[in-house]
């Protein structure tokens, strides 16, 4: 067995090739930035750590910082725990599943530039849809876009339409590969839906809730284009995200250094998030 | 339980059904409505053509009048791109997943590589736009579809791998051990084995690689000038100093969403599939 | 389930085809938009076309608006007479707005030298000139081969916009600044003066010459409904958006607040304290949170409270729009809006606009003394853009480059253009403005489309700004001002949406321009500085 074990070694290879022929570049080239000063993209001098010093007293940067927390918390949750729910109440047999299926793959699919410009209209607060919809039931005008709180609302229901449906394909599948008799003789043992649920569908269906909430986490993190286009970060920068803050910061304003090294710090971030994830997910898995 | 509690719950469900399709369908209905309206009614309240807007065709004339090429060159690009990238992805990815799935590595145990592989997913764009600009531009790609093909697939490569892997895993390794015994390489019994069992998962993983690439902005805007731009840059060309006109971000919006949905229609079923195997055997 | 999604995707198919169906007649240039090229075709000044152009080929960058939009709109119709008179033809890179700068600072950093021509703002010259990266139009303003065009015609506060250190570095074009729009049929109502006159015991000031007297008015008018439609209507539209250029207008309401005259006998001279809107020109500290500044702040806020409050969340396209489609009864704004009035898709108000220069205030700070000035202020200003071309110093053809920009600032070329209003540039030269002081008719606008009274008040608003006004506010071109204008504009959003005082957001802004000024090197700005505003040091 072991001259097939060294053979497995071609499988692997072009692929690790590749990511190291166009990460590791980049990679390296803006560490080399992030510890230089740089002015107009050329490479000055070098400024050792100042520029991750710069980061722990710069307020905007904390500020974006706490924005992309609250946002990656909101949505990553919202989208999970909707498309879960979802999920548990289509895990049914019924007629045009399917379809219900497709359509929702459809938000997948729409340009998260073009939402961001579509949800300028559709949270206009003079009228738009969306509050008009809101009187209807009873509530006032939402300050949807010129108010901290509500815009940040605002850019995590923009996300949440698009990525709910995401979770809910995802664990409905998983749903629907956990054979039917588990369950008939888990009714027969208790009556309690939330019993059946808790004890029997949750720990089933945790991998693949571990899954989605890795992959949503990682997106979320790095999220960009919704807040550009739908409130450019504002009011003030109440919505701005750190990845959108590091490309004002680099592509804007040719402060490549700081930029850089704001992206390692978010680097570290989304790595040790993701390998405490990743552990947690082995433990399920193996 | 009784039949009228079944019919209830029956009730409700079709009530969520038509919440959630409203939920989804809204904004499309809005892009739809909008395209057709004067500029002067986009942020009007009327939502029903006829009755509340008078509905004009001059939006979508103008679009093809005056930006037919470009919007067809958007759209062929992202097309190009998009299937370019997420082919080259999944072939990649496969090998590595199978690899991954079939194999013990003893320099690097599975679970790092997996991790490894994931963690490119983690790279924030915005810090390697520039040395990507830097590297096209030294390879002289800049503005052409293989440099977007070349930074997609980088992006999207990693789900893939996963994805794959799980599939692999998860094809019965019985077939392929007796291939092995009749003399096949590992290579042929990929090929001619595992690669055709799990056709449904490929097509599924290259549906949502495509979907990955086909929304890609940022590394669009900086790496194209006008002949490789995607549709994802042409709908932010409608921003400009008069505002954004919002008219043409619907037209276009539409536009973008056909090719991808189109395809997602009618391999929908693959995708489903694909996601299942992936996400839930390990 | 196969059936369903062959009939979903035939149904798609079946209505793209529908829509292409729908693709008929060209639409576009009309008859008259035609002749009258033609005709400035064969007036401009053609110079004397290289033989050798023949079959090259410039590339432009502008912002992308399309072939019938803003700015990048000329180009496309120019292309064939272009290509008629020299043989030579054009690439036109549209790149989207909100992208301008990192696109095209990309390009001249790295000196990939993509673009011939950058039609951009005016707010690039100060990377432009420290960077060395453009070759000033006055290399070729006498060159035989060139075209004539008249930089002195530019109205002087304009001219500071293409010109550095009194050489001539753009290509005549578009001419920005603000001016205040009204409702001439509201305003001028006799029901609506007299009910003012009995709300407030004072004659509505019409049109409002300070920004106290256009308070009263917006106040005085939101919330009722004056437009009939049943609904209450505003008073003044703003746009106050991040990024959505709302920070123009604070600098235009700031101006007369902030500029002082000098005294003496020339009060436009330039000196430490006066004619200074900026920084200190010995020191480079900046202006921003200085008295005038926070005074004019808050009247933005006491004006911002008469109107909705969603225009926090605004842009200016939604902005115009409600004044526009008659919901809001003033605004101030570029020339846009009044080339875009006279339009009947997008707004309702052609025959009722009523336009006035920008207002000046009640009182101005003075630096020197210390001291609030009890005196009426007027200051022109030329915020904005002022889209123009610069060549490229990495360009492989700068003289190919430098006939088309002079060929398009020609008097009649560039006159064509400002009265079409669809192609954004906005009146701002001699040959612009009405006889007398000009050389224009009211004629040549109305032919174009606009109402004759509109497009009066239209002009005459910009040419009591730039030809009257005692002052101007001066234009700021040092490198990093885009950087500079992009935090004071978030700091304005946070004391407008209330998360800070406007005294916090402005100390906040002056620390924030002061790191930027420190990285980049704060002797290195203060001589360009003083370049660019025209200050010597005693």
């Amino acid at each position: 067995m072991k001259k097939r074990r060294e053979k497995g070694n071609v499988f692997v290879i072009p692929a690790i090739i590749w990511i190291f022929v166009f990460t590791i570049f980049p990679l390296v080239y803006s560490f080399r930035v992030s510890i230089s000063r740089v002015s107009y993209g050329k490479i000055t001098g070098l400024a050792g750590l100042s520029n991750y010093i710069r980061m722990f007293g710069d307020y905007r940067f904390w500020g974006t910082l706490r924005f992309t927390l609250i946002f990656v918390l909101i949505s990553v949750v919202a989208t999970t725990f909707l498309g879960l729910g979802l999920a548990l109440v289509f895990n049914r047999k019924m007629r045009g599943l399917k379809f219900f299926r497709s359509l929702l793959t459809m938000p997948l699919f729409t340009a998260p530039v073009a939402l961001g410009y579509l949800g300028v209209m559709m949270f206009y607060e003079e009228n738009g849809p969306v509050n008009v919809l809101l009187k209807y039931l009873g509530m006032g005008k939402v300050p949807w876009l010129s108010h901290p709180w509500w815009a940040t609302l605002a850019i995590c229901m923009v996300d949440v339409w698009q990525w709910t449906p995401f979770a809910f394909i995802i664990l409905l599948a998983g749903l629907q590969s956990i054979s039917d008799e588990i369950y008939e003789a888990a009714i027969i043992d208790t009556s309690s839906g939330w019993a059946v649920f808790r004890y029997i569908t949750l720990p089933l269906v945790s991998p693949v809730l571990g899954t989605v909430l890795m992959l949503r986490l990682v997106d979320a993190f790095k999220v960009f284009d919704v807040p550009f286009s739908l409130t450019s970060g504002g009011p003030g920068t109440a919505t701005r995200t750190l990845t959108f803050y590091i490309y004002t910061q680099g592509l804007r304003n040719f402060d490549l250094g700081y930029a850089s090294a704001m992206a390692y710090f978010l680097l570290a971030i989304t790595m040790v998030i993701g390998m405490l994830f990743f552990r947690r997910y082995r433990e399920l898995y193996e | 339980m009784s039949k009228k509690r079944h019919g209830i719950v029956e009730i409700l469900l079709w009530i969520v059904v038509v919440i959630v399709v409203l939920w989804v369908i809204s904004p499309f209905y809005w892009a739809v409505i909008t395209s057709f309206k004067k500029p002067s009614d986009v942020f009007r309240l009327s939502s029903i053509p006829w009755i509340q807007f008078q509905p004009t065709l001059n939006n979508w004339q103008t679009e093809f009048n005056q930006r037919g090429p470009e919007i067809t060159r958007g759209l062929l690009n992202s097309v190009t791109i998009a299937v370019g990238a997420s082919v080259l992805a999944v072939f990649l990815g496969s090998l590595a997943g199978y690899g991954l799935a079939r194999h013990r590595y003893t320099k690097w145990r599975n679970q790092s590589m997996s991790f490894w592989f994931l963690s490119q997913r983690f790279l924030p764009p915005a810090a390697t736009v520039i040395p990507f600009f830097l590297l096209m531009k030294s390879l002289k790609l800049l503005d052409t579809q293989i440099a977007l093909i070349l930074v997609n697939t980088t992006f999207v490569m990693p789900f893939a791998v996963l994805i794959m892997r799980d599939m692999f895993k998860e094809l019965p390794v019985e077939l392929e051990e007796a291939a092995w015994v009749d003399g096949c390489s590992r290579w042929q019994s990929f090929v001619r084995i595992a690669l055709p069992l799990a056709a449904p998962a490929l097509v599924a993983t290259v549906i949502i690689c495509f979907a990955f690439a086909w929304n890609e902005f940022l590394f669009a805007l900086v790496l194209t000038y006008k002949k490789a731009s995607p549709m994802t840059v042409v709908i932010a060309g409608t921003e400009h100093t008069q505002g954004v006109q919002f008219w043409y971000v619907s037209t276009r919006l539409l536009l973008a969403i056909i090719p991808p949905t189109i395809l997602a229609l009618t391999v929908q079923k693959y995708i489903v599939r694909g996601l299942t195997m992936g996400a839930v055997k390990g | 389930m196969r059936k369903m999604s062959l009939i979903v995707s035939v149904l798609v198919i079946l209505g793209l085809l529908f829509s292409f169906s729908l693709v008929w007649a060209q639409e576009g240039a009309s008859e008259l938009e035609i002749k009258t090229a033609d005709a400035a075709f064969e007036a401009a000044d053609k110079g004397n076309p290289d033989p050798a152009w023949k079959g090259q080929k410039l590339t432009i960058g502008v912002y992308s608006a399309g072939p019938r939009g803003a700015i990048s709109g000329p180009l496309y119709f120019w292309r064939p007479y272009f290509e008629k008179l020299t043989g030579a033809t054009y690439d036109i890179v549209e790149i989207p707005f909100a992208e301008l700068r990192e696109k095209i600072f990309t390009d001249l950093m790295t000196g990939t030298g993509t673009y011939d021509i950058i039609v951009g703002p005016s707010w690039f010259y100060g990377d432009y000139i420290s960077n060395d990266w453009i070759i000033p139009s006055d290399k070729y303003l006498n060159d035989p081969r060139m075209p004539k065009w008249e930089p002195e015609s530019i109205l002087p506060p304009l001219q500071e916009l293409y010109s550095w250190g009194g050489k001539w570095v753009g290509f005549n074009n578009d001419h920005d600044g603000q001016v205040l729009y009204y409702r001439r049929d509201i305003l001028n109502d006799p029901k609506w003066q007299e009910e003012f006159k009995k709300e407030t015991g004072k004659d509505m000031p019409v049109p409002p010459k300070t920004w106290e007297e256009v308070y009263e008015i917006t106040k005085f008018f939101h919330g009722k409904d004056w437009n009939g439609d049943g609904e209450p209507d505003y008073g003044i539209t703003m746009h106050l958006k991040v990024a959505g250029q709302g920070f123009f207008h604070f600098m235009a309401l700031s101006a007369p607040y902030v500029v002082s005259p000098a005294p003496g006998d020339d009060p436009k001279k330039v000196t430490r304290y006066h004619n200074v809107y900026w920084f200190d020109p010995e020191t480079m500290e900046p202006l921003v949170n200085t008295p005038g500044f926070v005074e004019a702040l808050n009247m933005l806020l006491k004006l911002s409270k008469t109107g909705p409050s969603a225009m926090w969340g605004w842009s200016l396209g939604e902005a115009w729009d409600a004044f526009l489609r008659g919901k809001a009864v003033i605004c101030f704004s570029w020339g846009d809006v009044g080339s875009l009035s006279q339009l009947p898709d997008q707004s309702s108000i052609k025959g009722k606009l009523g336009v006035a220069p920008i207002p000046g205030s009640e009182k101005y700070y003075d630096l020197e003394t210390k001291q609030w000035v009890e005196k009426r202020n007027f200051v022109a200003n030329t915020v904005g853009a002022s889209w123009h071309g610069v060549i490229s110093k990495f360009s492989k053809n700068p003289d190919l480059a430098a006939y088309f920009l002079s060929w398009q600032a020609t008097p009649t070329i560039n006159h064509w253009n400002v009265v079409w209003g669809w192609t954004g540039v906005d009146p701002g030269t001699l040959y612009d403005l009405l006889q007398p002081t000009g050389k224009s008719t009211i004629e040549e606008y109305v032919a174009t489309g606009y109402d004759a009274e509109d497009a009066k008040q239209f002009v005459s608003a910009y040419e009591e700004m730039w030809y009257k006004y005692p002052l101007k506010q001066s234009y700021l071109r040092i490198p990093g001002t885009p950087e500079m204008w992009e935090i004071w504009d978030i700091h304005l959003s946070e004391a407008v949406t209330g998360q800070v005082t406007p005294e916090e957001a402005l100390n906040r802004t002056a620390e924030d321009w002061n790191a930027i000024i420190d990285r980049l090197g704060r002797d290195q700005l203060k001589k360009i500085y003083q370049e660019a505003i025209g200050y010597k040091p005693e």
